[in-house]
C-alpha cells in the first residue's frame, strides 16, 4: 500500500490571487507530515488539492505514483478529518463510522466488525450505539478519526482537527494521533497553525507563508537551523536584530549591530552573506542570559518592562536601551537559584549569548511575525527603516 | 405573551393588541367555523320552517357524501391528485432549492429568487389563465412542439388531469421551494464534503445526508402544498375539464348553485377534517412537530 504523495509544480490561482505559488514536494509513504503556517498562507488550499476538493490551476498531484488529475474526491485513496469534524449528527457513532463502508457496499456484519475494531483503537468501545451529539469534544474527535480510518485510506488528511479542543485534551490527543499513526502506518498530512502540534507530532514539517513553502525539515532542524527569517520568527520564539555583516570566519560571522555595537553569530544553513550587506541575527529568548556589564562577547543592555512567572521559567519583556527594540529573555535555571526573583520592572540588565546559539540569515525581506498571534505584522523593510540611522 | 408585550409596548397598547387578536381569532375565525358546523348539522329548510318541528340536529348531510358514488369518487380523487401534486412539486422544487442554497453564488440565487417571485405579483386567476392560454389546443405550447417536430398533431393538455397538475405545481411551487431551501441552507457544507470524501456519490449524499437534514423543511412544504392543492378552487375551475373535477367545485356548487348551504358546510367540514388528518399523518411519518413548521 503506497501512500506516498507527490506535488509536481502545483500552482493554485483564484482569479488574480495566487493562493499557491509553484510548489513541488514529495511526502513519503507512512510519514507524519505537517504543513505549518499562519492563517491565509495556503495550507488548507494545498490540503484540498490533495483531497480533490479543488483542482489545481497547474501541476499534478500523485498519490502512490498514480496521477490524480480527473479522479474525483469520492474515488481518491484519501480521507479527510475536517476542522469542525463534520460528523453526521443524525446518525449514531456506528453509522458514522460505517458510512464509508456502506457506500462501498460492504455487508452489515463486516461493517460492524470494522467499526468495533476501530472503536477499540480509539478507546471508545461502548459508544457505538450512541448518537454523536451525545459525545464530548474529545470523543467526537476520536469518532472522526475512526470514521476516516474505516475507508482504509492510504493518506489521511487532517485539517486543524484539534483546534476546537481545550489545551489539556489537545495535548493528550497529540500523543494519541501519533500513536494511531504509528499503529496504522498510514501517511498523515496534518495542517496546523500551532507550531507546538507540528513540532511535537511530525516526522517532517513544511513551513508555509504567503502561498510559498519556506522550508521543509524535521522539527529539530527547523528549530535549530531555520532557512529563512520567516521560519526563524514563526517557529519558536526569536529575537530578531537588524545588522550588517563585517566579516566572516568559518561558521562565525562578525556583525555590526549599529547602535547595539559589535555582535556575532553562526551562519545559517542557506544564508548568502556579503560583507557590508544587511543581515538578520536571531537569538532565542532561552539563549540569552544575564551577564556582568563588562563581560566579553556580544552583549545587549535592556530595561525590563515586564516579568512573567511561568513556573518552570520566567519570561522577561525588555527594551533595548540603544535601539528601543523589544527583547524577550527566558530565564530557566536561574529561577531555582533565586536570581530571577531579584529581577524587577524598570531595572537595567545586560544579556549575553553564545555566538554559536545565534543564527545569522541574509535579509530576505521576510515578514515579521507576531509572537502571540502568529500573524504577520509588517515586512522587515518597513521595520528596518527605522533602525538603521 | 401578554407580559412580553407589556414590557415592550406598555400596558394600554399591549391590552389593545391582545384584544384585537382576540376579536380576530374569535369573531373572524372561530365563530364562522362554528356557524358552519352548526349549518352542516341541520337540514336545508325553507325560512318558514326554521324553528319548526323539522329544525333538529342530524347527520344526514354527512351521509350524503357516503351515499353519492360520484361525490365520493371525486372526494378521493381530489385527495389522491393533491398527493400527486405535492410529490410533483417536491420533485421540481428540491433540485431548485438545492441549487439556490448550495450551488448558486449569492447573486445568482438572488436573481433566481426574484424571477420566482415576480409572477406572484400577479393575481392567481390571471396566472392560471395564462396557463390556460399556453396549454390550449391551438396554444403556443402545441405550436412550439409541432414546430420542433416532436408531435404531428396538437395534444389536448386541458382535457385530463394534466392541465390541473401543471397549474397547481406552478401555483404552489414557492410554498415548497422556500421551506426546503431554508432547511438545506442550514446544512453545514462540510457534511456534504465529508460524505463525498468518504466515497459517496451524488445520489447517496442526498439520500443519506441532505434529505434527512432537510426533512422538517420538506414536510412543511408538503403539508402546505397539499392543503392548498386540496382546497384549491381557481385552478381546477379554469384548467380542469369535466373529467378532472375537484371536490372544492362540488362544495361551491352546493353553496352557490344548489343553494344548499347546509350540505355545502358538511362537505367543507369533511374536507377540513381530512386535510388535518393527512397533515398529522405526514408529521408523524416524518417525525416533525408543529414547532418545526412554524419556523
Amino acid at each position: 500500500m503506497d501512500g506516498s504523495v507527490r506535488l509536481d509544480e502545483v500552482v493554485m490561482r483564484f482569479g488574480d490571487f495566487t493562493a499557491i505559488e509553484k510548489t513541488s514536494l514529495a511526502i513519503g509513504s507512512g510519514e507524519f507530515f505537517s504543513f505549518l503556517g499562519p492563517s491565509g498562507c495556503g495550507k488548507t488550499t494545498l490540503l484540498n488539492i490533495v483531497s480533490g476538493f479543488i483542482t489545481p490551476s497547474e501541476g499534478q498531484v500523485y498519490i502512490g505514483d498514480e496521477p490524480m488529475a480527473g479522479v474525483p474526491v469520492n474515488r481518491r485513496p484519501t480521507a479527510m478529518i475536517f476542522q469542525n469534524l463534520a460528523l453526521f449528527p443524525l446518525m449514531t457513532v456506528f453509522e458514522n463510522i460505517e458510512f464509508g463502508l456502506e457506500v462501498r457496499g460492504v455487508d452489515k456484519r463486516k461493517r460492524r466488525e470494522v467499526s468495533e475494531r476501530l472503536l477499540a483503537l480509539v478507546a471508545l468501545e461502548d459508544s457505538g450505539p450512541k448518537m454523536v451529539t451525545e459525545l464530548s469534544g474529545g470523543q467526537k474527535q476520536r469518532v472522526a478519526i475512526a470514521r476516516a480510518l474505516a475507508v482504509e485510506p492510504r493518506v489521511l488528511l487532517l485539517d486543524e482537527p484539534l483546534s476546537a479542543l481545550d489545551l489539556k485534551l489537545r495535548q493528550h490527543m497529540r500523543t494519541e494521533l501519533k500513536a494511531i499513526q504509528r499503529k496504522t502506518d498510514i501517511t498523515f498530512i496534518y495542517i496546523t497553525h500551532d507550531q507546538g502540534e507540528a513540532l511535537n507530532m511530525s516526522d517532517r514539517v513544511a513551513v508555509m507563508s504567503a502561498g510559498r513553502i519556506q522550508q521543509v525539515a524535521d522539527p529539530m532542524t527547523l528549530y535549530r537551523e531555520p532557512a529563512t527569517g520567516f521560519v526563524a520568527s514563526f517557529v519558536g520564539e526569536n529575537n530578531r536584530l537588524q545588522t550588517r555583516v563585517i566579516d566572516r570566519e568559518g561558521e562565525r560571522v562578525r556583525l555590526d549591530g549599529g547602535a547595539l555595537g559589535e555582535l556575532a553569530g553562526r551562519v545559517g544553513s542557506e544564508a548568502r552573506l556579503v560583507n557590508g550587506e544587511a543581515a538578520m541575527l536571531f537569538v532565542r529568548p532561552e539563549n540569552l542570559r544575564p551577564v556582568a556589564a563588562d563581560a566579553a562577547g556580544p552583549r545587549l543592555e535592556a530595561e525590563i518592562e515586564a516579568v512573567h512567572f511561568e513556573g518552570a521559567w520566567v519570561m522577561l519583556e525588555a527594551r533595548l536601551i540603544a535601539s528601543g527594540e523589544k527583547l524577550r529573555v527566558q530565564l530557566g535555571h536561574e529561577v531555582s537559584r533565586g536570581q530571577a526573583g531579584a529581577v524587577a520592572v524598570g531595572q537595567r540588565m545586560h544579556f549575553g549569548f553564545e555566538p554559536a546559539d545565534a543564527v545569522v540569515l541574509s535579509d530576505d525581506g521576510s515578514p515579521m511575525v507576531d509572537e502571540e498571534t502568529g500573524e504577520v505584522v509588517a515586512d522587515s523593510q518597513a521595520q528596518a527603516g527605522g533602525m538603521h540611522v | 405573551m401578554f407580559r412580553q408585550l407589556q414590557a415592550r409596548f406598555g400596558g394600554p397598547l399591549a391590552m389593545a393588541i391582545v384584544t384585537l387578536l382576540g376579536i380576530w381569532l374569535i369573531v373572524m375565525v372561530t365563530l364562522p367555523q362554528l356557524q358552519m358546523i352548526e349549518y352542516s348539522l341541520k337540514p336545508n329548510l325553507l325560512p318558514a320552517q326554521v324553528g319548526g318541528p323539522d329544525d333538529r340536529l342530524t347527520l344526514a348531510n354527512y351521509a350524503t357524501l357516503f351515499n353519492n358514488d360520484i361525490h365520493r369518487t371525486i372526494f378521493f380523487k381530489t385527495i389522491w391528485s393533491s398527493v400527486l401534486v405535492t410529490l410533483l412539486t417536491l420533485a421540481v422544487s428540491y433540485p431548485l432549492a438545492w441549487y439556490l442554497a448550495k450551488v448558486a453564488t449569492p447573486r445568482q440565487a438572488a436573481l433566481c429568487i426574484l424571477l420566482l417571485i415576480i409572477p406572484f405579483w400577479i393575481n392567481e386567476i390571471l396566472r392560471t389563465y395564462s396557463w390556460f392560454i399556453i396549454l390550449a389546443f391551438r396554444g403556443p405550447l402545441n405550436e412550439v412542439l409541432m414546430m420542433l417536430g416532436l408531435i404531428d398533431r396538437p395534444i389536448r393538455f386541458l382535457s385530463g388531469n394534466g392541465g390541473v397538475m401543471v397549474g397547481m405545481v406552478y401555483a404552489y411551487i414557492l410554498f415548497m421551494v422556500f421551506p426546503v431551501y431554508n432547511a438545506i441552507e442550514s446544512l453545514d457544507d462540510n457534511q456534504v464534503r465529508a460524505a463525498r470524501d468518504l466515497g459517496a456519490g451524488t445520489v447517496r449524499t442526498h439520500r443519506r445526508i441532505v434529505i434527512p437534514h432537510a426533512k422538517p423543511g420538506i414536510a412543511t412544504g408538503c403539508i402546505m402544498t397539499f392543503m392548498l392543492a386540496a382546497g384549491s378552487y381557481a385552478v381546477p375551475a379554469l384548467l380542469g375539464s369535466p373529467g378532472s373535477r375537484w371536490f372544492t367545485q362540488i362544495i361551491y356548487n352546493w353553496f352557490f348553485e344548489g343553494g344548499n348551504w347546509n350540505q355545502g358546510a358538511a362537505y367543507a367540514f369533511l374536507l377540513l377534517v381530512l386535510c388535518i388528518g393527512f397533515m398529522s399523518l405526514v408529521m408523524k411519518i416524518f417525525k416533525v412537530g408543529l414547532g418545526d413548521i412554524g419556523r
